[in-house]
């Protein structure tokens, strides 16, 4: 048998590499988590009988799934923060796990953006897979618009879309310099190159289901959306027009498997299902196992390190009841971090107290154990009036909503009836003006209704629109919203610049009958 | 931002998910007891799952 050219040969080669798989028919097989928020490790949800989840499990799921098919095992953001297993680390462990499991592209989520961008830099110049942002605009070294994978020959383009919203429920500075733009025209500006350039057009997403099948609506030619956000738990592919719209639940509760057969550029057939991640024993994959527990010690040894001391006893039992000098240290902490005038939080948010001595990390996770983030809200006068009022409408049964508070002082009546008990309020050394408008810093559980306050949501409901600009957040009444860092770390960071806390109880809220 | 949790509307701020939703609503205990949180398409939703403006969830 006469040999081919070399010429001819690269041609055929060029010919059959270079360019769509047209003619031919090609399975493909889409493996996909998002909203994986670090919890590497098997987990009870609220309501749930059993432990699910378990990056260990998972990886094995992923390695069966992966034997005899062309894959794709994408991640559709949100997968560096949340769990301690990732924040602690900044989401190092997280792109280590998704490097050992050897993701092919991962998009970034809001979340991606709340150790700041220095950070995530580092994050993708670590992770051996590509990290998609197409409609950020003006972070520069690191993510790509898009990415074309050929598997088998078939050639698949992804391109990776973010919530638009990010600026607004992240620190205004992590973002400083980026904007975050519609995803459809961007996905429709991109769509055409790649339809020429590829077979197949994927769109990795995170913007919840709901903006996904609107995105399917408004950019016809997209072939899958595979997407996060939501933590939708969607059991089934969804079809909107010609567009496969998927998404794989979160916290590696479930293994989104999606598979394809591809001709011509058009999906012949699909299937899809999610494949639900239960710790079971010798259904792990070792190294993946091997990672989780390096990290999980690590998480173990960060807890037990020392941040500062406590120059005298941290009152947390009596914060349902009076000031305290841990709430008046946390209230203090939180008016700092967020620039306001004044705070006020439940004290039933603090639940424990610190022996003199050495602060370590464990101690403040022990007072501040919820996943709180820190908000701020323009109240007026009246309001600030209520939500002390509300806070003192408890006293008899010691309930939670007794507030701590800092920049503002009170005189309140035991004897009063509940509604009527505030006297004499003072807010920057002056008398409470019920007309004007304080900047009042707060946790998310009470602005969202907890514990019974109403006030942030009443002032919220006047707020018509908030967006972010020049890196600040502009709205007519939220100031400051960190969805991204904990209370209790704004705290850490405070106790370890310190060293020393010795907070005196020093009269903010005062009992007189 | 307004949702509605079982046609209920509720205001958040940007950046709160299905649980502070619940919380505004008086339902969160309802999870703790077993019940879940369902879309308007009938696919379940996770506590920290993100919202959208005039989205509806319901509680069942």
């Amino acid at each position: 048998m006469k040999k081919l050219p070399a010429f001819i040969l690269s041609i055929i080669l060029a010919i059959f590499f270079l360019t769509p798989a047209y003619g031919r028919e090609v399975s493909l097989r889409i493996l996909y988590v998002n909203d994986f928020h670090g919890f590497a490790e098997p987990y009870q949800p609220t309501g749930s009988q059993e432990k699910l989840g378990g990056a260990a499990s998972l990886a094995r799921e992923v390695k069966r799934l992966r034997q005899g098919k062309p894959t794709l095992l994408l991640a559709a953001g949100d997968m560096i923060q949340g769990h301690s297993w990732a924040t602690f680390f900044q989401g190092r462990s997280s792109i280590a796990l998704m490097n050992l499991m050897r993701f092919d592209a991962m998009v970034v989520g809001n979340h991606e953006f709340d150790f700041g961008q220095d950070v995530l830099k580092k994050r993708i110049a670590a992770a051996r897979f590509p990290v998609l942002g197409a409609n950020v605009e003006g972070f520069k070294d690191g993510l790509k618009p898009y990415v074309i994978k050929t598997i088998q020959g078939l050639k698949v383009a992804i391109i990776g879309v973010v919530t638009p919203d990010t600026p607004q429920a992240t620190h205004p500075g992590n973002v400083a310099g980026l904007k975050f733009l519609p995803p459809a025209p961007v996905v429709e500006k991109y769509l055409p190159e790649l339809k020429k350039r590829a077979d197949l057009v994927l769109v990795l997403s995170h913007l919840g289901y709901q903006a996904d099948r609107d995105l399917a609506a408004k950019a016809p030619g997209v072939a899958v959306i595979v997407g996060g956000h939501s933590h939708t738990k969607l059991l089934e592919p969804a079809v909107v027009g010609d567009t496969i719209v998927v998404q794989a639940w979160e916290h590696a509760k479930a293994l989104g498997v999606l598979d394809l057969t591809v001709e011509d550029g058009k999906i012949k057939n699909f299937s899809g299902r999610l494949q639900m991640i239960k710790p079971a024993a010798g259904r792990e994959d070792k190294e993946v196992r091997t990672l989780v527990k390096k990290y999980a010690a690590r998480v173990n040894a960060v807890l037990g390190e020392k941040i500062g001391e406590a120059a005298l006893d941290l009152d947390g039992e009596h914060v349902r009841a009076q000031e305290t000098n841990l709430g008046d240290l946390l209230a203090d902490v939180l008016r700092q971090a967020a620039g306001a005038q004044a705070v006020i939080i439940n004290g039933g948010g603090i639940r424990a107290g610190i022996p003199k001595g050495t602060i370590a990390v464990k101690d403040i996770y022990s007072v501040l154990p919820f996943d709180n983030y820190l908000v701020a809200i323009r109240l007026t006068g009246k309001q600030i009036r209520e939500a002390l009022e509300h806070g003192v409408s408890g006293l008899e049964e010691g309930a939670g909503r007794f507030p701590q508070v800092s920049g503002l002082s009170f005189i309140y009546s035991r004897r009063a009836p509940a509604g009527s008990r505030v006297k004499e309020i003072v807010i920057g050394g002056q008398p409470l003006d019920p007309r004007k408008e304080y900047v009042v810093a707060t946790n998310d559980f009470m602005a969202a209704g907890g514990d019974g306050y109403r006030a942030f949501g009443e002032a919220l409901k006047s707020s018509p629109d908030f967006a972010c600009t020049g890196g600040m957040l502009q709205g007519e009444k939220l100031v400051y919203n960190d969805a991204g860092r904990w209370l209790r770390d704004v705290v850490i960071d405070y106790i370890r610049r310190q060293k020393t806390v010795a907070p005196q109880v020093n009269g903010r809220i005062k009992q007189i009958d | 931002m307004r949702v509605y949790v079982n046609n209920k509307p509720v205001e958040l701020l940007p950046g709160m998910t299905v649980r502070h939703a619940l919380l505004q609503a008086g339902l969160l205990g309802q999870i703790e007891a077993g019940r879940k949180v369902y879309d308007d398409w009938g696919n379940e939703v996770g506590l920290a799952g993100a919202l959208s403006a005039e989205m509806k969830i319901w509680v069942r």
